[in-house]
């Protein structure tokens, strides 16, 4: 009797003594198939960030790094010229965006109607300048901003270089590079319904306005949101556009947090500051996203729940 | 109710006020939005336009000639022969480096995001969601922020101011890894690999000879995607090269650019033509390529974003 017991305790464990290696050749090849990734994730990211914040402990004297605790914060948080910067791309931020997403968003909204003909023409030519690298967007932008090779700016009187405009100027290019890769998002999202609720709102005697306000609109939100969060970070880094531009018209090194920290790292040399002023960059920019990435789920929550009380008052009548 | 109401009074509310009053206005709405495209598109056109027809006149003429006409004469190929000639063909060497940095660079990453990507999808191991939202939550860090310390962390590895240098930062894509696993989630069958696996097929094998040619497509995709994102990279390489013979080409051309608030730009050398015509042959490569594979750039774009 007892041989038989003993017989399956053996089997079960070398079953599990299978399973263990099964499971450890499953992990260690997980391991393997990440490595590549990892490593570089690690010591190209990851490193170079912890480093950063290392770094803007120290001041350098002497070519010594001396260790000052948050003293270079203390000094940042008095740096007139880093929270003027600060205050530029924010404002550039909030116009450009709200310029650039309406503007995609009604591109995308139009496209999507039957009034409009040759749609993939229209569309490929709205993306096109996502291929043309900013650098270059700059260049054609600023030399038709410049005087001397535009006639059309002599005879206006206005010059969009000009320390005034210079921040709209900035705000055209940047539309004109990013407003078409939105409204590609945006196009892409509205396909993706299917087309019975389109139908059904028809039926129902919605005009193409009704269908593209009430239902087509709120359907994008999600990618909306997204593409607020993604232009943020993107307009909070401005660099080409204006660095470009200073070839063409004077623009102080300090305008935007990006060119500030550039300056401060290889004209002025001094990297522990030019550190603490990208860690900075870095926290607010993070800071304001997830602001507005939980502000938008807690107003998301508030109108579905007004929603659902709507739609159930409704029915306690209708009962 | 309401609704039903609506549906059967509307439709003979339009048949009881005529047909063609109806017609009219939207051949009016359609005529309205079409101009609206048009001038939107012209928009979009204007300075790439531009910088076709500057890139036909000589310096005076851009100066003396209005925008959008073109000259008696066109001088393109003279430009262009200028700027080769330009310090010793430095543009071919600038042209020839954005081709090593973008191909290497597209490559790399797709060779190591899908890795990645196949590992997270398809294999059970503690802290794997950890990781996911690790990666995930990198995408929202300013990627310039990294760059200056990189700078740092790249002098005592010999990699500023090396092809090597530029490229490796660029393959870490936490875009990519992001794209391909959820790609290989939801499109490899799991039943396929197991049935490799109960076959004896090693890993290696199962991944290249079986996930790989499913996945293909996305794997175009992201080849396309961070292709593009490199060629048109400027901050990286203006950081991480001082060597003008390494440059790319947004970075080659920046110094054209800024040469021409110098003394010499006037007297020796056209820098307007340099600049014009440089910039034409930098985005004319990326502007033909992307209308062959538009198709496939806006399928990994919205796949990858739509569910972010």
């Amino acid at each position: 009797m007892q041989l038989p017991g003993a017989s399956q305790k053996t089997e079960k464990e070398v079953n599990s003594m299978k399973m263990s290696y099964a499971r450890r050749s499953h992990v260690v090849s997980a391991g393997l198939f990440l490595a590549p990734f990892m490593l570089l994730f690690v010591a190209f990211l990851l490193a170079p960030l912890i480093y950063a914040f290392y770094t803007s402990l120290f001041i350098e004297r002497f070519g010594q790094p001396i260790f000052v605790g948050f003293r270079n914060y203390v000094n940042a948080f008095q740096d007139a010229a880093f929270w003027s910067s600060i205050v530029n791309v924010i404002k550039y931020a909030v116009i450009q965006g709200v310029i650039m997403i309406v503007l995609s968003l009604i591109l995308a909204l139009v496209l999507d109607t039957r009034y409009a003909k040759l749609k993939s023409l229209f569309r490929l030519v709205y993306f096109l300048p996502y291929a043309v690298p900013g650098v270059f967007a700059s260049i054609m932008w600023g030399f038709l901003y410049s005087k001397p090779l535009d006639p059309l700016l002599q005879a206006v009187h206005f010059d969009p270089l000009s320390s005034g405009a210079l921040l709209y100027s900035i705000i055209n290019i940047a539309t004109w590079e990013w407003a078409g890769y939105n409204m590609t998002l945006y196009s892409a999202a509205l396909t993706g319904v299917s087309s019975d609720l389109y139908e059904a709102a028809i039926v129902d005697g919605c005009n193409e306005f009704q269908l593209a306000w009430h239902i087509k609109l709120p359907l994008l939100r999600p990618t909306i949101l997204m593409t607020v969060i993604l232009s943020f970070i993107g307009s909070m880094q401005l660099f080409n556009e204006p660095f470009l531009l200073s070839a063409l018209t004077p623009i102080s090194q300090t305008f935007t947090p990006n060119m500030d920290i550039y300056a401060m790292a290889f004209n002025l040399t001094n990297l522990p500051y030019a550190a603490t002023l990208a860690v900075l960059l870095g926290a607010i920019t993070i800071l304001i996203s997830a602001v507005v990435m939980v502000a938008a789920r807690l107003v998301g929550r508030a109108r579905r729940q007004s929603e659902e009380d709507t739609v159930t008052t409704g029915e306690a009548v209708a009962a | 109710m309401s609704s039903i109401e609506r549906a059967t009074t509307a439709p003979s509310r339009v048949v009881e006020e005529g047909r063609g009053q109806w017609a009219f206005v939207k051949h009016f709405i359609t005529v309205i939005v079409m101009l609206f495209l048009v001038v939107v598109a012209v928009y979009f056109l204007i300075p790439v336009v531009w910088l076709l027809i500057a890139s036909t006149k000589t310096q005076t003429q851009l100066q003396s000639t209005g925008i959008f006409s073109l000259p008696a004469h066109l001088e393109l190929f003279q430009n262009v022969r200028l700027l080769f000639s330009y310090s010793n063909g430095v543009f071919g060497r600038w042209f020839v480096n954005s081709i090593i940095y973008s191909g290497s660079v597209a490559i790399l990453t797709c060779a190591v995001s899908s890795m990645a990507g196949y590992a997270l999808a398809k294999f059970d191991f503690r802290g794997q969601n950890v990781l996911f939202y690790i990666i995930l939550a990198s995408m929202m860090i300013p990627g310039t922020v990294a760059t200056i310390p990189l700078f740092v962390i790249e002098q005592p590895l010999h990699l500023v101011n090396t092809y090597l240098g530029v490229i490796l930062p660029l393959i870490v894509s936490p875009f990519g890894v992001y794209f391909l696993r959820i790609y290989i989630r939801d499109v490899v069958p799991n039943e396929m690999l197991e049935a490799a696996k109960v076959d004896g097929a090693p890993e290696r094998t199962v991944f290249w000879r079986i996930v790989v040619p499913v996945i293909r497509p996305a794997i175009v995709t992201l080849l396309l995607i961070s292709f593009i994102g490199t060629w048109n990279n400027f901050f990286l390489p203006l950081v991480l090269l001082h060597n003008q013979s390494l440059y790319p080409l947004p970075v080659g051309v920046d110094v054209l650019l800024s040469l021409i608030a110098t003394p010499a730009a006037d007297q020796s050398m056209p820098i307007y033509q340099l600049v014009i015509t440089a910039s034409l042959l930098s985005i004319l490569p990326m502007i033909i390529g992307f209308i062959l594979f538009r198709k496939q750039i806006v399928t990994g774009l919205t796949q990858g974003s739509v569910k972010l």
